[in-house]
């Protein structure tokens, strides 16, 4: 074989190589190239109208992979966060956290409180131009209860709305409670009366959609054209997601002309503090140096609550937790406030009741059964169970199978040192978790709640009531039941407080739950931005936000 | 050879087919589901009943497989669950262009130095240098990628602020001299992975290029050229490296297919946008329809690199001839 054949095949065979793997991505690039291409030239249809100059004024922040961009499939923070800047409905959130008027201009209540009957804005207009009609909300809400959609959220935030019921199991063809009276106006009825029901249509199930665009075009999720105060100028699988304030929005040109969101890249301190990014969110690693006021990151530097809650739960009809003592011993034996500031930095907030901050009815005065080994230990010696006849305990997190979380640990330790309870960590990944904990078969677990709408029936009576189906502590007091049904159709505003905080304290004292921190956001602005907005729960954020000129 | 290539190739569509039902039989069997995950935390069960059964997943496994198997034929790999919107195929497709170039950039690492030190190696053998070279080089490899990843994001870019944690920022970043001049430069992002992927590949090029300099060096045509008063140089570099370099060829297919292996937890560890973060979350999210189609890919990878390999023995060895009985 001359040397001429030689390094001829060997080049062939590395080219071969070099072919393999580039060919199949140069072939698959090409094809994503042609669906980028159908979506510019969607993009230029929507924009054509398109006369004001958005460069400048941008705001860069960092951002995750969302899940979906459809309003009507969503179920994750990360996706949220998106789709209440591009899409909206009737009603939205204030920065105060109060239900105000969005594509509706006013909203009519029966006195029954069973009838809405919402009047669109004037000025209510797509991206395109094209002004909302009420045949447009009307088609949104039946898209997003559509048994063909199949999304796992709209029946748990429309199914107060007469009908959506029987029309997303595919029962009944027509869906009655919405109906488009004239043009302008949309009349929705509800089951019976509820006092949160307009807050349940701030979630995205209830958001506007363009029938036209998405019966015509299979990819439209990719330039969705909606009603929110950004359109998606740019979705770059992995890397970037570009806003553009849209020249149509009632609200007009906000401060934020375009917010660009970089998916990928690293940390995201480290590139705000190589000017790439206007923002950061910071992590417990580096919470230390922000905070620290001879750092050049201190004068940066906010905290803010978010409106969650994590807790331990209870399978109340496993051993030992069907005794309640067990429950309360375990809950007064561990001393969160020292787990917070040593083990957490002061990062995180002792939850001071289930009714995290931000919800109505929430107080600041600490209403948790306190740490206080000598009652934990009285309150166990009442129980049934003792150290001969108390059965393996294991508690279930998530994880990847290292070691446990560093609030598990140091609980671990409590119940051990409090109360000799030998207690095994069982680490699970996130869907076998859920698998665990859907099908009743974990004994005690740490999860968490996050708000979507800022009235107590989001957590109390989804979580604890005992005929809801999403109880999975499987907890169940008539006292409490009769309560939060009481305060579901309660228009008076003090009396439905108060019921919901007399339900909060006795699921305190029976603890199905052990209420552990609320949630909280750590976060670096830059001196560009004159004001930040962070939203405790998803909700529209841009918009209130404002650049330094 | 060819009608053995051919046999090699139609066997192909059969093993894929065995192991992307065992793959989708495992991942069916296991606990979760991707509706489940997508659920997030409003998660009435009824519901979710419901949508698993329009979604097919309660059919019987074959069922779904067979209904699987009949779309991805037609190129159809169903839409990602956790990526929805964009077909499987759009999600992957600039992923495995990163994975596919940092692949490539390890072989230029690996195969220059692991080169230069088998022919050290051999040069010099009987002296202390040969077996250092080989030991500190095997101590390389045995080196754990998770290791080797952790220390070195600890060390360049926590301690020493040197690179960046994590990442993707392409082959190469374009330096500006005084904004005229351009000068290329290898992007920061590339250096810890790189460096994890070729740690372990020098030493399998390195011994093979040792062992095969030292035989040619004892071949009669080498005895010829050294008898025909060649300079040792001359006869180092024309006759010997380049007859030892042939045997290579076959290690390059393993060394990539070993490279693309062990990306599922080198780029989940410094968020590198490959194919092998994505599977790694694919496989976390229970996302049935990626999770097949990566392993379309991983396994279609493997087997066509094997057949490279077996190829590229008999061409550089006449003495191996594939697919004849003797």
């Amino acid at each position: 074989m001359s040397s001429r054949q030689l390094s001829g095949i060997l080049l062939g065979v590395v080219g071969l190589l070099v072919l393999a793997i580039g060919g199949l991505s140069a072939i698959l690039l090409l094809q994503g190239n042609e669906q980028e291409t159908t979506t510019t030239a969607v993009d230029q249809s929507v924009s054509s109208t398109d006369k004001v100059d958005l460069s400048g004024r941008e705001l860069r922040l960092p951002g995750g992979e969302p899940v979906t961009l459809d309003p009507h499939l969503t179920t994750d923070a990360v996706s949220g966060a998106y789709i209440v800047e591009i899409y909206s409905g009737l009603v939205t959130m204030n920065a105060e956290l109060e239900i105000v008027p969005d594509l509706a201009e006013s909203i009519e209540i029966s006195s029954d409180g069973l009838v809405y009957v919402f009047s669109l804005r004037e000025d209510a207009k797509f991206h395109d131009g094209r002004a909302v009609t009420a045949e447009d909300v009307v088609w949104s809400i039946h898209r997003a209860a559509s048994p063909e959609l199949r999304s796992t959220v709209t029946l748990e935030y429309l199914k107060d709305i007469v009908g959506v019921r029987e029309y997303y199991y595919g029962l009944k063809p027509e869906l009655a409670g919405v109906v488009a009276l004239d043009d302008r106006t949309i009349q929705i009825t509800i089951d019976s009366p509820k006092p949160y029901f307009l807050a349940k249509l701030t979630y995205p199930s209830a958001f506007v959609v363009d029938r036209s665009q998405i019966e015509s075009n299979r990819n439209w999720v990719r330039s969705p054209n909606a009603t929110g105060p950004y359109k998606l100028a740019e979705w770059n699988l992995g890397e970037s997601i570009v806003l553009e304030a849209s020249e149509h929005h009632y609200l007009g040109l906000p401060s934020v002309h375009r917010a660009i969101y970089t998916l990928a890249g690293g940390s995201a301190l480290t590139r705000f503090e190589n000017d790439e990014l206007d923002v950061a969110y910071i992590s417990i690693n580096d919470i230390d140096r922000a905070r620290d006021p001879s750092s050049s990151l201190y004068k940066y530097y906010q905290a803010t609550a978010s409106m969650s809650v994590s807790y331990i739960a209870f399978n109340v009809t496993q051993a030992p937790f069907d005794d309640v003592h067990v429950r309360r011993a375990m809950a007064m034996a561990i001393d969160r406030k020292t787990i917070a500031e040593i083990t957490f930095n002061g990062m995180t907030m002792p939850a001071t009741g289930i009714l995290p901050p931000g919800v109505f009815g929430y107080t600041e005065s600490d209403k948790t059964l306190p740490y206080d080994p000598e009652a934990a230990r009285a309150e166990f010696s009442k129980s049934k169970y003792n150290s001969s006849n108390m059965p393996p305990i294991v508690y279930t997190e998530t994880g990847g199978g290292a070691s446990a979380g560093l609030d598990t640990q140091a609980f671990i330790e409590q119940w051990r040192q409090v109360l000799g309870l030998e207690i095994e960590v069982r680490q699970a990944d996130w869907a076998s978790f859920l698998d665990l904990i859907d099908s009743n078969s974990a004994q005690m677990w740490g999860i968490g709640w996050s708000m979507d709408y800022p009235d107590p029936e989001n957590i109390l009576d989804i979580k604890l009531h005992g005929e809801s189906r999403e109880n999975n502590t499987l907890f169940s007091s008539p006292e409490i039941n009769a309560l939060l049904e009481k305060a579901r159709t309660n228009f008076s505003v003090s009396e439905r407080i108060a019921q919901y905080q007399e339900a909060e304290l006795l699921l305190i004292e029976a603890a199905p739950w052990i209420p552990l921190w609320f949630g909280s956001n750590h976060v670096v602005v830059s001196e560009d931005i004159e004001h930040w907005f962070e939203p405790p729960m998803t909700l529209p954020r841009l918009q209130h936000i404002k650049l330094r000129d | 050879m060819l009608q053995y290539t051919i046999r090699r190739i139609s066997i192909l569509p059969l093993l894929l087919l065995v192991i992307t039902f065992s793959t989708f039989y495992l991942t069916r069997w296991g606990p979760g589901d991707p509706i489940s995950v997508i659920a997030g935390q409003v998660r009435d069960p009824e519901v979710l009943a419901q949508i698993r059964e329009a979604e097919g997943l309660n059919d019987p496994i074959y069922v779904q497989y067979v209904r699987w198997l009949g779309d991805a034929s037609r190129g159809d790999f169903g839409e990602s669950y956790i990526r929805r919107g964009f077909t499987t195929w759009e999600v992957i497709s600039p992923r495995l262009w990163v994975t596919g170039q940092l692949g490539i950039a390890a072989l230029l690492v690996i195969f220059p130095i692991g080169i230069f030190a088998g022919g050290l190696g051999a040069r010099f053998r009987g002296s202390w240098l040969d077996p250092t070279i080989t030991l500190s080089l095997l101590f390389a490899a045995a080196l754990p990628g998770i290791l080797v990843v952790a220390v070195l994001q600890w060390l360049f870019a926590v301690q020493l602020s040197l690179l960046p944690v994590g990442g993707w920022g392409g082959w190469i970043e374009i330096y500006w001299i005084a904004g005229i001049v351009a000068v290329p430069i290898l992007d920061p992002h590339i250096y810890i992975p790189l460096t994890a992927y070729t740690l372990g590949g020098f030493v399998g090029v390195a011994r093979l290029v040792r062992a095969t300099v030292l035989e040619v060096n004892r071949t009669d045509y080498v005895r010829t050229a050294r008898a025909k008063g060649l300079s040792e140089g001359t006869v180092q570099r024309r006759h010997v490296l380049r007859n030892s370099l042939l045997p290579l060829v076959t290690v390059v297919a393993f060394s990539l297919a070993g490279i693309i292996e062990g990306s599922i937890i080198a780029e989940t560890l410094l968020g590198i946008p490959g194919i092998g973060s994505f599977l790694f979350q694919a496989i976390g999210s229970r996302d049935y329809n990626a999770i097949q189609a990566l392993t379309v890919i991983y396994s279609a990878t493997f087997i066509i690199m094997n057949l490279v390999a077996d190829l590229a023995y008999s061409l550089v060895d006449p003495r191996i001839q594939v697919g004849e009985t003797s």
